[in-house]
């Protein structure tokens, strides 16, 4: 356990009567991708600027590779590469010229400084533009710098904040792909988002945070498992199914049935292994069915069951 | 050390890259500089005067006198003289007529007709010419009086010349008029705007970068910064030495255009350099202190400029110093402008050595300290605080 790249402890932190970031604890381990998963003002950012050792915590400790990070620390700050949620570029400057800038302030010199300048650069797909100003890039090409210039330094933790918001489809999809690239390489990733799809895509690990609380924590499969058996069958047709629905209640692991004129909505506990036996019940019944649907949770639903209330709002 | 260099290596860099900047920095001072040397300058320099009527030992002693005395001396016809007059071409115009130059060699009374311009040195130049005429007229009562005890003409020149030389009589030389032109002596046409629009464009370069601190902070790259092996004391420090760099660079510039376009001489290099790298760093602890304090980009240069201009007034940078009343006087030593401009004064004007501008030198690094800590303070607080 000693060897997680990051250990997060208890963490408070207020603004004056608001508590913003109230009792977070989490870790992550080396080449692990742990998503923060909330809603607007949840304290994500908060909780990241603490990490980076930008803000005092007000109560908890943050360890970086088993060093305590304080914002009066800068040593553990050598293992981190901060993406923040808005750009933090020079727009005066080209963007070799900020990644030559931040890469000097990393301690990079000399050749090892152009040549890690060079290889970001093409990593994030901007070496054809490297010598124009950024404030004449692209909205998605300044996204990219602001990537870049938290890899510069190959951070053994790199933390991006929410990396996507006001991003294109196809510039987030990139952000995305080089995202597990790195994690792929070894690097560990803390990353918030308040979009379900890319912590279900991306992340090892997810914590759900809502009004400055870790509401529950684990992988995808964990959380989806804490609310239980919440799978659902929808079978659309006509034909008796209010008849049908009473059989339907016998079949074990269905929880409920609801019927409406031309559909039933099942409750179920693992709906890929009971769909046949549901859908030869109905049809037992004289139920012609036109279509089943199955859905089963997701974060989303795990969200809405741990707060009562959705993502995005 | 290595991150502040390279912090203020950015903002030095930012700076000379806003086009905008660019005029303000490089052509702007020089052309107040010009403006301030023409307006002022002239009193410092030579007059011009024009010496009317047909050649003469009285007209041609006049010429020969004030051209001792710097003066530029031209021979147009009376006619031609007033007009130029007029046209402010000159400033003291003197006719000498046949009456007067038969009386000069006769010894007897001379009554010349002169015409002073409206410039503000005419007068000073006027009493040149006073002295000029006063010079020839006593020469010339001596010759009469040597001649009267029947020295030939053609000894008098030696004895007179023996007599100069035998005897130190004291020579009253009435050059300037009243104690203002006086402070300017010394002074090249161009000497005083320059050290003046030097401060002031110090001083409003530094500011100006205020605003940039603001942005860098809107943008979030000071968060970023801070968020790398950076301590908060090393990105104060960077700003700092960045607006500094600003300032010497914008003070070094004027001073070697201005040397080099308009001749103006700046004194003991070295010295007033020491002027302008201190005057900078209380330019530059002002600019982190408006940075940190004001909220907007927009405010930052508002107030900048604001500041910048009322204390380069206060301080002597629009309108010499040396006529201002007392009460001015003494208020424009709250402003670090009024220091540095002494300071210059004496190096420029004095051959002032480093002991005669140790005290300027004094309250100016006191100045830059308090302000430096003050704003090195604020920014560090203000960091912590809302990041
Ligand atoms: N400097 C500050 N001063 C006062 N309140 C703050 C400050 N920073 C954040 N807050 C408050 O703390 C709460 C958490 O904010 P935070 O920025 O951490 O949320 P977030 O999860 O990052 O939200 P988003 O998804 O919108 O970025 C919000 O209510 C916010 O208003
Ligand atoms: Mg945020």
């Amino acid at each position: 356990m000693t060897d997680d790249v990051l250990v997060v402890d208890s963490l408070v932190r207020r603004f004056g009567d608001l508590t913003a970031v109230d009792g977070v604890s989490f870790r992550i381990a080396p080449g692990e991708t742990y998503g923060l998963l909330g809603p607007n003002g949840a304290g994500k950012t908060t909780t990241i600027s603490m990490v980076a050792g930008l803000i005092a915590a007000d109560e908890g400790t943050v360890t970086v590779a088993g060093q305590p990070m304080t914002p009066r620390t800068t040593g553990p700050k050598r293992h981190l590469g901060l993406v923040p949620q808005e750009l933090a570029i020079y727009p005066d400057l080209t963007g070799r010229e900020n990644l030559a800038l931040f890469g000097r302030l990393q301690g990079l010199r000399g050749a090892a400084l152009r040549g890690r300048v060079e290889e970001v650069l093409s990593l994030i797909g901007l070496a054809d533009r490297a010598k124009d100003r950024s404030k004449e890039y692209s909205g998605g090409m300044k996204r990219r710098l602001n990537i870049g210039i938290g890899l510069l330094n190959r951070p053994t933790l790199l933390i991006l904040d929410e990396p996507t918001v006001g991003v294109d489809p196809q510039s987030r999809h990139a952000i995305l792909e080089s995202v597990e690239a790195l994690s792929g390489e070894g690097m560990a990733v803390l990353y918030t988002t308040h979009y379900m799809e890319e912590a279900e895509r991306l992340c090892d690990r997810i914590g759900i945070i809502d009004s400055g609380r870790l509401q529950a924590e684990g992988t995808r499969d964990e959380l989806v498992r804490l609310i239980g058996g919440v799978d659902t069958i929808r079978l659309g047709g006509t034909g008796d199914l209010a008849g049908a629905a009473d059989e339907l209640r016998r079949i074990p692991g269905v929880e409920r049935v609801e019927t409406e004129r031309r559909s039933a909505v099942l409750t179920v506990k693992d709906a890929p292994a009971l769909v046949a036996q549901v859908v030869g019940t109905a049809a037992a019944h004289g139920v012609t069915l036109a279509d089943v649907e199955i859905s089963r949770p997701d974060l989303e639903s795990v969200f809405l069951h741990l707060t009562g209330k959705g993502l995005r709002d | 050390m290595r991150n502040a260099l390279t912090i203020a290596g950015v903002e030095l860099r930012l700076f000379l890259r806003d086009r905008s900047n660019l005029f303000f920095v490089f052509v702007f001072p020089l052309l107040l500089v010009l403006m301030i040397g023409l307006q002022f300058g002239e009193g410092a320099t030579t007059g011009r005067v024009a010496v009317s009527g047909g050649d003469s030992a009285l007209a041609t002693g006049i010429v020969r006198e004030l051209e001792t005395d710097d003066v530029r001396v031209s021979r147009p016809a009376w006619d031609d003289a007033l007009e130029l007059l007029a046209r402010g071409r000159l400033d003291v115009a003197v006719r000498v007529d046949d009456a007067a130059a038969t009386a000069h060699d006769d010894g007897g009374p001379v009554r010349l007709e002169m015409v002073r311009g409206s410039a503000a040195n005419a007068q000073v130049v006027e009493q040149d010419v006073r002295s000029a005429v006063d010079v020839l007229r006593a020469r010339r009562g001596q010759e009469r009086a040597l001649e009267a005890y029947g020295v030939v003409a053609d000894r008098v020149d030696d004895a007179l010349s023996q007599a100069a030389r035998a005897t130190s009589v004291p020579v009253l030389e009435v050059r300037y008029v009243d104690e203002l032109s006086k402070e300017f002596e010394g002074l090249g046409q161009f000497d005083l705007g320059a050290s003046g629009q030097l401060l002031l464009f110090v001083f409003l370069a530094c500011l100006t970068g205020s605003a940039t601190l603001i942005q860098a902070r809107r943008l979030g790259v000071v968060a970023r910064v801070l968020a790398g092996p950076v301590s908060a004391g090393q990105l104060v420090a960077g700003e700092m030495v960045g607006r500094w760099a600003i300032g010497v660079f914008q003070g070094g510039y004027i001073m070697l255009a201005s040397s080099v376009l308009f001749g103006v001489g700046w004194g003991s290099l070295w010295l007033s350099l020491l002027v302008l790298v201190i005057f900078s760093l209380v330019a530059a602890g002002t600019a982190i202190l408006l940075g940190t304090l004001l909220g907007t980009e927009g405010a930052a240069s508002g107030a900048g400029v604001g500041l910048g201009l009322v204390l380069a007034a206060l301080g002597g940078c629009m309108v010499p110093l040396e006529i201002f009343p007392d009460t001015m006087r003494a208020i424009s030593r709250i402003t670090p402008h009024a220091w540095a401009y002494e300071a210059f004064a004496d190096i420029q004007r004095r051959d002032g050595d480093f002991l005669d501008v140790l005290p300027q030198l004094g309250v100016l690094a006191a100045m830059a300290l308090a302000l430096a800590a003050l704003g090195g303070w604020a920014l560090r607080r203000s960091l912590a605080r809302a990041m």
